[in-house]
């Protein structure tokens, strides 16, 4: 019994990767390759590419910005996930439709409609000095800040809807047997089901990140002057036909986006630990 | 138990769920009053009220093309995606593989490598092929880039699932493809279904992979970047309100119709 | 390209049979595919010049829609041998990365313009420049402190006595054109100044002055446009034909001419079309068809150089082109060479002095 099960599974991934290996790996490769070979083997591109400080210095405000929309998607997402899935399952269905309907907006619709709202005679502005708090416009659009509001708002229903998925298998009566058996509502959710559902919250967090470091219209819309994201370089350097180049930077970004979700992965692994074993705080 | 801070809390959860859907549909507030405006540009509040925009988009027999390229491309590849990569999902999650991580590093790569390289490369297999300028090719290339998020979300949810239940069918003398359907299944299905949606929408609103693949017929993201090099005329802002109403119409007669039945059955 | 993909490609055309390759066999003798605009642009041409050009020739063109991939696009085709375009748009600044990476065939003169009519200065050799499009400084009106006209970019450096919000484009180009204009520097010595290591300090130590009260850096027409519409900055440079909807939705803009940045576009034919013949047909066709161009410039005010092309025409349309002689003569010639050779060093300290 055993061999046929493995024999029947392992085929199930066949599909998966023939797909990836056509449609992605193959021309990729080819493409990322031009890095290495201009036509001969060649470390041109990255020598002038570490030997200028402004690539290392984006992939970082890269990293911190996916870093911080991460956490804050992770943060509010988490209690509308379980609000959700303490709901009975027809309207689970409706609210998980609410938090979807904002998809059928382009994402370049919504960074303008945010700039209608967050502008100097925008809508926000507008209620503030109509209620007199100030007389002056607060600059709100053209800020690190407002990126953050932009992306969030693009990025959390993936993240609530990941999150949402891992949480739905867990049994809500776990919850209740441990007050049951004596534990305060806040202990029962930190040691029981908080570390269930962190597996979930961490997936949806990791994609959000990878997904932020590859964002580039937002931020140029909303975002100030030094809102500048990897993808923007590339996206310079490809419409410069300097392939070579481009494909140096994407692969810095690439070592980048990988290298953080190993260290997010280790970080979850370690905070799962403490709340389940450690500490009485 | 004591009940009242039990109540007050979820009445707290509430009160905020209220408040981030508001701020997660809050554009839509937005896009929709500035889509009755007659102005050639987004303007909020709307001043010089009207339908012309809508009447463009109904009028201009490419843009509605375009919302129906967009909607049979995002299905095709949200079908091929969910299948492939639920099927990936059983065999990453229970068997014993050697560097599992690795491959699924390899897996969840389509994310993190800049669109362009991948549009760049699939465009150069398509021609040399001559299947570029093809609904089905487009929509077999989004599926590369959706699947691993149904890889990611439909992991999240197996790893929380409880085994026991296929081994007790299995046990029972049901083959394994029938427990799967019959116990893994029924609890896989949020995530399955979750991943189906976010995958629509990736190939729905993908841009940079449709502009090299396609030349004849323009997506809906194409035909919206086309008019925004010149203006942002709200032609996009009455295409977002139609997609958003005819959504929720949809949604509404759907469960509509799963209320009838039900009745119709209890009849 | 490389031997993996070919290899690969060999063996998935040995296994594959896709139905759809087989639409594109049937396609007509006479057919031509176009690189073009989409949006307003391409609507317009699909009336003013391709339906025109397909009764006149009988050669249909086909309209594809290419944006901002247009050049990534080609350099693939032309690559993979596959050359799926005839003609194309080709940008002023991508003009010379197409030469320099030798994606276009030579314009045979012989036939696009035989009798020697076109300016010199728009017959290249690869390319034939068909439109004139302008970088200039757009202002509120009614943003201006009262009785005060902006005229320069000088006056546009000037933030005591023009005080509000300003926009510029997140790009070297044109900026640092604008920032020695502002410093003082004659049009015609621009790109000489340019060219020395002084210069360019020059230029972005006038840029430094600038940089505290720019709001944004836009990065597309559409844009520019939106922010002066919103009233988010009240100065900004954009497209000359961006003017009109502005001024049309009733938002008082006007033009400032002087020291705008002049663009030429060009229309060139992909290097290994099929189809030569009747793309230069077309090239001849769009580029001294002065009938046409009138009534296309009636919708876009970007004029080309047929001749006789201001005969005949609207006294205040004319006006209101960047090619006509006024206008023309306190513009500045963009230097599409000058870029191609300078972007990517100036480039890299451009993003390098936006992040400081």
């Amino acid at each position: 019994m055993n061999a046929e099960k493995k024999i029947t599974s392992t085929w199930l991934l066949w599909p998966a990767l023939f797909m990836l290996v056509a449609f992605f790996l193959v021309p990729t490769l080819d493409i990322l390759r031009a890095s290495f070979f201009d036509p001969e083997f060649t470390t041109k591109h990255f020598v002038k590419l570490l030997g200028s400080s402004v690539y290392l210095d984006v992939l970082w405000r890269t990293i911190k910005l996916s870093i911080v929309v991460s956490l804050i998607c992770a943060v509010i997402g988490y209690p509308i996930s379980y609000f959700i899935v303490q709901r009975p399952r027809k309207q689970q269905i409706f609210f998980l439709f609410l938090i979807f309907i904002p998809l059928w907006m382009s994402v370049l619709i919504r960074s303008y409609a945010w700039m209608v709202v967050l502008g100097r005679e925008g809508l926000f502005n507008s209620i503030l000095i109509g209620l007199g708090i100030t007389d002056q416009p607060v600059k709100m659009l053209f800020t690190t800040g407002a990126v953050y509001v932009a992306m969030v708002q693009i990025l959390l229903p993936i993240q609530i809807v990941t999150c949402y998925s891992a949480m739905s298998e867990i049994d809500l009566d776990l919850i209740r047997a441990a007050r049951i058996l004596g534990a305060k509502p806040w202990q029962a959710i930190r040691r029981v089901f908080l570390p269930l559902t962190l597996d979930g919250t961490v997936t949806g967090a990791i994609i959000v990140f990878m997904l932020s470091m590859g964002f580039f219209i937002t931020p140029a819309l909303v975002g100030g002057r030094k809102d500048i994201m990897m993808a923007n370089l590339i996206e310079f350097q490809v419409n410069q036909l300097n392939w070579g180049f481009a494909a140096a930077i994407s692969i810095i970004l690439l070592i980048g986006t990988v290298l953080s979700v190993i260290i997010i992965k280790r970080l979850s692994k370690i905070l799962t630990r403490r709340l389940v074993g450690g500490g009485n705080a | 138990m004591n009940k009242k801070p039990f109540n007050l809390s979820k009445l707290i959860l509430t009160g905020y769920f209220v408040v981030i859907i508001f701020y997660l549909t809050f554009p839509i507030f937005i896009i929709i009053p500035i889509s009755f405006s007659n102005n050639p540009f987004l303007r909020f509040p709307p001043s010089n009220l009207g339908v012309l925009w809508y009447e463009t988009y109904l009028g201009d027999s490419g843009w509605v093309e375009s919302t129906l390229l967009s909607l049979k491309v995002a299905l095709l590849a949200c079908s091929v995606s969910t299948v492939i990569g639920t099927m990936a999902v059983l065999v990453l999650e229970r068997q014993a593989l050697r560097h599992k991580s690795l491959l699924t590093y390899f897996i969840t790569s389509p994310i993190i490598v800049p669109h362009i390289f991948i549009s760049l490369g699939m465009f150069i297999f398509a021609i040399r092929l001559g299947i570029d300028d093809n609904a089905i090719t487009l929509a077999f290339a989004h599926a590369t880039i959706a699947f691993p998020f149904v890889v990611l979300i439909v992991g999240a949810s197996h790893r929380q699932l409880d085994p026991t239940f296929e081994r007790a069918a299995r046990v029972l003398g049901a083959g394994p493809v029938r427990a799967f359907f019959s116990a893994a299944f029924p609890s896989l299905l949020p995530g399955i279904v979750a991943a189906a949606v976010f995958s629509f929408f990736v190939s729905f609103d993908e841009l940079i992979i449709a502009e090299f693949m396609m030349s004849g017929q323009q997506t809906l993201p194409m035909r919206i970047w086309a008019d925004l090099k010149l203006e942002m005329r709200p032609t996009i802002a009455a295409v977002s309100s139609i997609l958003i109403v005819v959504s929720i119409v949809g949604m509404g007669a759907a469960e509509l119709l799963r209320r009838r039945s039900i009745k119709t059955l209890n009849d | 390209m490389t031997s993996i993909l070919k290899r690969f490609t060999n063996v998935a055309v040995a296994a594959l049979v896709v139905a759809g390759s087989a639409s594109l066999a049937f396609a007509a003798d006479k057919e031509i595919t176009f690189s073009g605009s989409g949006g307003v642009v391409g609507e317009v041409s699909k009336e003013v010049w391709f339906g025109p050009f397909e009764k006149d020739t009988g050669i249909k063109i086909n309209h594809v829609a290419a944006e901002a991939k247009r050049m990534p696009q080609l350099e693939a085709m032309v690559k993979s041998g596959n050359v799926l375009w005839d003609a194309m748009e080709v940008s002023a600044s991508d003009y010379p990365l197409g030469v320099k990476k030798d994606l276009f065939e030579a314009i045979d003169y012989s036939v696009v313009d035989p009798e020697n009519k076109l300016p010199t200065d728009t017959r290249e050799k690869f390319g034939v420049a068909y439109a004139a499009y302008s970088q200039v400084l757009i202002v509120r009106t009614d943003k201006l402190p009262e009785g005060k006209k902006m005229e320069s970019w000088a006056d546009f450096w000037d933030v005591k006595n023009f005080p509000g919000p300003r926009a510029l484009r997140g790009r070297a180009e044109d900026n640092l054109e604008y920032a020695l204009l502002a410093d003082g520097v004659p049009a015609e010595d621009l790109y000489k100044v340019l060219s020395t290591e002084e210069g360019l300090d020059r230029a972005f130590a006038k840029m430094d002055e600038i940089k505290p009260h720019i709001t944004t850096w836009w990065t597309s027409g559409a844009q520019s446009v939106q922010l002066l519409s919103d009233g988010e900055v009240y100065f900004c440079p954009s497209y000359n034909g961006r003017i009109t909807t502005l001024v049309s939705s009733g938002i008082p803009a006007e033009i400032v001419w002087n020291g705008g940045a002049m663009h030429k576009s060009y229309i060139a034919i992909p290097k290994g079309t099929k189809h030569l013949k009747e793309a230069e047909e077309y090239v001849k066709y769009r580029t001294t068809n002065a009938d046409h161009m009138r009534e296309y410039v009636t919708h876009l005010p970007y004029p080309g150089w047929a001749p006789g092309l201001f005969e005949g025409m609207d006294q205040a349309l004319a006006a209101s082109m960047p090619t006509y002689p006024q206008n023309q003569a306190v513009q500045f010639a963009a230097s599409a060479e000058f870029w191609a050779e300078n972007l990517d060093a100036i480039q890299e300290r451009w993003t390098e002095w936006l992040l400081k």
